[in-house]
């Protein structure tokens, strides 16, 4: 199997989104229809259902174009997107009114209040998040798809 | 393909590969005991034990993540719209 390794890089990036899709579209479709909670949580799901999945197939091409010259481990490299995704993400919130600043914090979709001292630990733990995502998920999808 | 050509393909056979009963004796030692069971004990040494496939580390990364987790659980639908 040594054609097309990006392609496999590809969809072994988008393994991870993928599965977390149909819980995102379970809770929008409990919060929105179920219990009619009055937020348009629609605008803020292209995020999720969409960019994030293609951002972390993108990502993975770029670690299999560049881990040859960087030898970067799948697993730093992974870590390294929420530096990206973070502030796209609370960027794209902010402008679909899903996220609002406030003077001691932000709120998510209205409802969710996060002060800004917890930015620090939740974003730490995020890029841990993503680094054991990285290097035991998509780093085992690599090596089983040939291209790692 | 005829008796000629076969007879010169098998000279050159011969020539790359000399049979081993002729090899220097001092140079490739025959072993005088069976080796695969030490190699199969040195393979299953050297196999890491489920508990130690994980190193530490990524233990102390799995925990603070479930620290904040169980400190800041309305940052879990972040974490879920980040992925």
């Amino acid at each position: 199997m040594t054609t097309h390794p990006y392609l496999r890089a590809f969809l072994a990036g988008s393994f991870v989104p993928t599965l977390i899709l149909p819980l995102i579209l379970t809770g929008f479709i409990v919060l929105r229809l179920v219990l009619q909670v009055p937020f348009p949580f629609e605008r803020g799901i292209v995020f999720p259902m969409a960019l994030v999945p293609l951002l972390w197939s993108l990502w993975n091409m770029l670690w299999l174009c560049s881990s040859r010259r960087t030898h970067l481990p799948i697993s730093v490299h992974g870590a390294l997107l929420p530096l990206l995704l973070m502030p796209a993400g609370a960027l794209l919130a902010t402008s679909m009114h899903i996220l609002s600043l406030g003077a001691r914090g932000v709120t998510w979709f209205g409802s969710v209040y996060v002060p800004y001292a917890w930015i620090v630990p939740v974003f730490l733990a995020a890029l841990a998040v993503y680094y054991l995502m990285w290097k035991y998920v998509v780093g085992f999808l690599n090596r089983t798809l040939g291209i790692a | 393909m005829n008796t000629r050509e076969t007879d010169r393909l098998k000279m050159l056979l011969q020539t790359a590969l000399p049979p081993t009963r002729d090899a220097d004796p001092e140079r490739d030692p025959v072993p005088s005991r069976d080796l695969w069971p030490e190699i199969r004990l040195r393979i299953a040494g050297d196999a890491p034990s489920p508990s130690h496939a994980i190193p530490w580390f990524d233990w102390v990364l799995a925990g603070g993540v479930a620290v904040v987790a169980v400190a800041f659980p309305a940052a879990v639908p972040l974490f879920l719209y980040y992925l």
